[in-house]
């Protein structure tokens, strides 16, 4: 009986000890944001939305290959002999059409490696979050300055220019045989 | 005759165990008398009742399913089953080079990333024969990681307060958490998965007034630990409630291999941090909590809650002789080009994380890709000791038993 009404009584107690608590709180700013209305400061350098500066980008695909989940896909055409497709603006000459940069944005874990390893610091993080669409396809965001018939044509074309050469270099090399059989022969 | 037909046919038990019931039309039994029958079966008296805890359930802390045996209100038995969280964490780190298997371990107790990069990092560095790190790369880990152990455990007492029925305290530790995930959100980038610590250093350096910040966060963070002790800690109503069940005897304790806040709160004073210093934590001068058994036996789910809030004071002065001895130096330094450690070598190493022991085995092939992977979870030692701890209570002190435990589902399933 004695135990019952002692706790009975601590237990009053020690609610109103985390009651004065609570109401010393309630005359405190609430620490609550509304969120869509009211947004945080983010710090520099937060890790959100990737983005390419497809500029600067010289096709090393470094951050495709450090990717941990693989999210980076990456298409390069070598560029003619002739042909000068400039600088980055770090200095690093562009020998390559990147004709497909893209990423997929459902497959990223933000680990923030693939803007670690990037020589000319053209892919980084945004400090974009609300990212969500309506469609998977939508969450792969493209990133190539190449229209897509160009792409395609540069593609071709560099097929081409490879069956060429190869051609060329069988003709040369049946060529150089015949002249040695005919030397053989000879 | 009846009975006969209706065991071989109305019902039987999977390869896992599990009950499934003839639920077709044409079958005219019910299904409480083909539990009851199975339940016969098993050896359980007609009275028992076997129920699924979970997988979907506030109190379970993610996916856990238990599959509790029921006497009345009484738990007679518990079976954990895992796996709904399995992402092939240690089959994946066979295929991936060392550095990249970082951003993975942040998923495994996503609540104390900092501690997993940690565990990790170190394991590789102790393959690699890595010792010599500058100064300051070895502060900002000891930092981060004692950071990270305050937050998890602020979310561990939180919900522990939401399973005893407390919705306020977990507002309010919620509140603190924030402001360190904050502090590691201005550090890292992130706020959960912080992919910070790295092999041979870390990502980023400190940045201007990040500790001046951290300091000013300690200074107004204890009072509010005394304010939540108010609240929450001395209540008497919730004394009552968790000081006298899932009591777990010492012996017991170390005979499942339990660690980190669940054996000490049997009494046991092991912590790896004290007993096995690494990084640079024989350094700074902290106490090891244990249980006392204030208002119960020792050994109570009190006691383990117990720990964590005084785990949190000694952090809290961990972290400021860290910040205050801190020095400067270059952060990058001793990263590695190339992490390729000899073929055939292998190594283990431990930490101390928030939920107790962590391990990596790590066994060398001499490329850049780990030969095998193996990680000892603490979790998923001390979820074992749910049917030890919860047999012969009530049903409603089960939930209370899980939040005692803390588990974390990531690094439960891995």
């Amino acid at each position: 009986m004695r135990t019952y009404f002692r706790n009975v009584y601590r237990s009053l107690i020690t609610i109103l000890i985390g009651m004065r608590q609570t109401w010393r709180h309630l005359f405190t700013p609430s620490v609550t944001l509304q969120y869509p209305h009211e947004k945080w400061d983010l710090p520099v350098g937060t890790r959100q939305q990737l983005f390419v500066n497809i500029d600067d980008c010289i096709g090393c695909y470094k951050c495709a290959r450090i990717c941990p989940v693989d999210c980076i896909y990456i298409d390069t055409v070598k560029a003619k002999p002739d042909e000068d497709l400039g600088k980055a603006s770090t200095g690093n000459p562009i020998r390559q059409h990147v004709v497909r940069f893209d990423i997929d944005m459902f497959k990223c874990c933000y680990c923030n490696f693939c803007t670690t390893v990037c020589p000319t610091d053209c892919i980084y993080m945004t400090d974009k979050y609300e990212t969500s669409v309506y469609d998977r396809s939508n969450g792969i965001y493209h990133f190539s300055k190449y229209a897509p018939d160009y792409a395609a044509k540069l593609i071709v074309d560099e097929k081409e220019a490879e069956a060429a050469k190869a051609a060329a270099r069988a003709a040369a090399k049946e060529k150089a045989m015949a002249a040695k059989k005919a030397k053989v022969a000879e | 005759m009846f009975n006969n037909i209706f065991k071989k046919q109305r019902y039987y038990f999977d390869s896992e165990g599990l009950l499934v019931v003839d639920m077709s039309p044409s079958s005219a039994v019910h299904y409480q008398e083909a539990v009851q029958a199975a339940t016969q079966d098993a050896g359980f008296s007609g009275e028992d009742m076997v129920i699924n805890f979970g997988p979907q359930h506030p109190s379970t802390h993610g996916v856990l399913r238990l599959e509790v045996v029921l006497e009345g209100e009484l738990v007679k038995k518990v079976t954990p089953h895992l796996g709904y969280l399995h992402r092939n964490f240690e089959k994946h780190a066979e295929y991936i080079p060392y550095n990249e298997i970082v951003p993975y371990t942040d998923r495994l107790d996503y609540l104390a990333a900092m501690n997993m990069n940690l565990g990790y990092v170190l394991a590789v560095e102790k393959l690699l024969g890595l010792t010599e790190l500058p100064e300051r790369v070895e502060y900002i880990r000891v930092i981060c990681a004692e950071f990270n152990r305050i937050a998890s455990h602020l979310m561990a007492i939180g919900t522990f307060g939401l399973d005893a029925g407390a919705i306020t305290p977990f507002l309010w530790a919620f509140r603190d958490r924030e402001k360190i995930l904050d502090l590691f959100e201005w550090l890292s980038g992130a706020r959960m998965l912080y992919n910070y610590i790295w092999v041979g250093g870390v990502a980023r350096d400190l940045p201007d007034g990040w500790v001046e910040k951290a300091k000013e966060f300690l200074d107004y963070f204890e009072p509010m630990m005394v304010e939540f002790n108010n609240l929450l800690t001395h209540n008497h109503i919730f004394i009552e409630r968790t000081a006298h069940i899932g009591i777990l005897p010492a012996d017991v304790a170390i005979n499942y291999a339990a660690t980190g806040p669940v054996l000490r709160g049997s009494g046991v004073k092991w912590d790896l941090r004290r007993d096995q210093p690494y990084s640079i934590y024989d350094r700074f001068e902290f106490d090891i909590p244990v249980g006392e058994g204030m208002y119960g036996p020792v050994g109570s789910a009190f006691d383990r809650y117990w720990v964590r809030i005084r785990e949190i004071e000694e952090s809290v002065k961990i972290l400021r002789q860290a910040l205050d001895q801190i020095p400067e130096g270059d952060v990058f330094e001793a990263i590695p080009r190339k992490i390729r450690p000899p073929a055939g070598k292998e190594a283990y190493f431990r930490s101390e994380a928030p939920r107790g022991e962590i391990g990596f085995y790590i066994r060398s092939n001499g490329s850049d890709i780990p030969d095998r992977v193996k990680c000892r979870s603490s979790c998923f030692v001390n979820i074992s000791l749910i049917d030890e701890i919860s047999r012969g209570q009530l049903v409603a002190d089960l939930v209370i038993n899980i939040g005692s435990i803390d588990i974390v589902l990531g690094e439960v399933d891995r």
